[in-house]
């Protein structure tokens, strides 16, 4: 019978300890995102932005406890075929070294936060999951959370990534004496604001 | 024959080291001219390089076998004949090509005179070099 007792006690906890939802919290993308990639050659610098992503999206902030990190939900899916390097050679140069034909979005995956966002300027890190070129790749990101507005934010990730990541081999001309930098800084802006808090 | 193959394979290797160096301290020293290659239209995968770096040998065979042929037209001193050489290959096989691919590739025009002075300068020096050595 104690027995019984015990083993009731320990599926009853067992349940109740999977029944137990974290506490989430939902955030809207409510504007215009966007992305930058600085990179350089030999010969110049170029940045290729997509100015005008707007896909109205929600992310989910999961956080089960102070000490671990904030989980996270929701990503970007941007077209390649989007990105302006503000000169329409560096522009097709860029698509055609994505593969944008065989892989016409780069995603970014959320994954996780180091804290929760407060509603304040905040620097903390996480990790996002980026998709390229058929490749994917997790990174350690610094954010940067800018008030603006209320209950909004902006969540600006910067990241220094390599072509070589993604297996895409930096662009050289006329016999390697023009070579593309492996090198890239992404920068990306998101518009969120909280729809429930925690 | 074995002078033209000879005076090419030299004129080759000269036009190879100016076009190397040349290419390096124009890269170097004036980038922005070199801007416009981030151009899909250039091969940018590394397969060709070696193509790249023959195209003086290419050249200066085809260069030579037309000096033997008709060196006698190109009077004068070493550097008129030199001179006129570059301007009749210029002229005959530079211009009609530039222009056709000036007319049909996004190009810029900067880039397309650039060319034309390169394989007027190169054939220019191939014409001083046959003249001293296969005159």
């Amino acid at each position: 019978m104690k027995l019984l007792k015990l083993l009731i006690i320990l599926v009853g906890g067992v349940l109740v300890a999977f029944n137990t939802k974290a506490p989430a919290s939902k955030w809207v993308i409510y504007k215009a995102c966007s992305l930058k990639v600085n990179g350089s050659t030999n010969v110049n610098k170029f940045d290729c932005v997509i100015n005008s992503y707007y896909k109205p999206d929600t992310l989910c902030f999961i956080q089960n406890s102070q000490q671990e990190p904030v989980r996270m939900t929701g990503a970007m899916k941007l077209d390649i075929n989007s990105f302006d390097c503000h000169n329409p050679m560096m522009t097709a140069d860029l698509r055609k070294t994505l593969k944008a034909k065989q892989f016409p979005k780069l995603i970014i995956k959320f994954i996780s936060l180091s804290k929760y966002p407060q509603l304040k300027g905040q620097q903390i890190t996480g990790l996002v999951q980026i998709e390229l070129a058929g490749v994917s790749k997790k990174f350690q990101v610094d954010y940067q959370l800018i008030p603006s507005g209320a209950n909004a934010l902006q969540l600006k990730g910067l990241k220094e990534i390599k072509f070589s990541d993604f297996n895409i081999e930096p662009p050289r001309k006329i016999g390697g004496m023009i070579k593309t930098n492996d090198e890239l800084d992404i920068e990306f802006n998101l518009h969120i604001k909280i729809i429930n808090d925690i | 024959m074995k002078k033209v193959l000879l005076s090419g394979l030299g004129a080759g290797f000269i036009l190879f080291l100016m076009s190397y160096f040349g290419l390096m301290i124009g890269i170097r020293y004036f980038p922005e001219l070199f801007v416009e290659y981030n151009n899909p239209l250039f091969n940018s995968d590394g397969s060709r390089d070696l193509l790249f770096f023959m195209h003086p040998f290419i050249m200066s065979f085809a260069l030579s076998w037309f000096w033997a042929r008709f060196k006698k037209l190109f009077r004068g001193a070493i550097f008129l004949r030199g001179l006129e050489f570059g301007f009749v290959y210029a002229i005959v096989a530079l211009l009609p090509v530039m222009w056709i691919t000036f007319s049909s590739l996004d190009i810029t025009f900067l880039m397309i005179s650039s060319w034309f002075l390169y394989g007027f300068f190169q054939s220019v020096i191939a014409g001083l070099l046959f003249a001293k050595i296969n005159p």
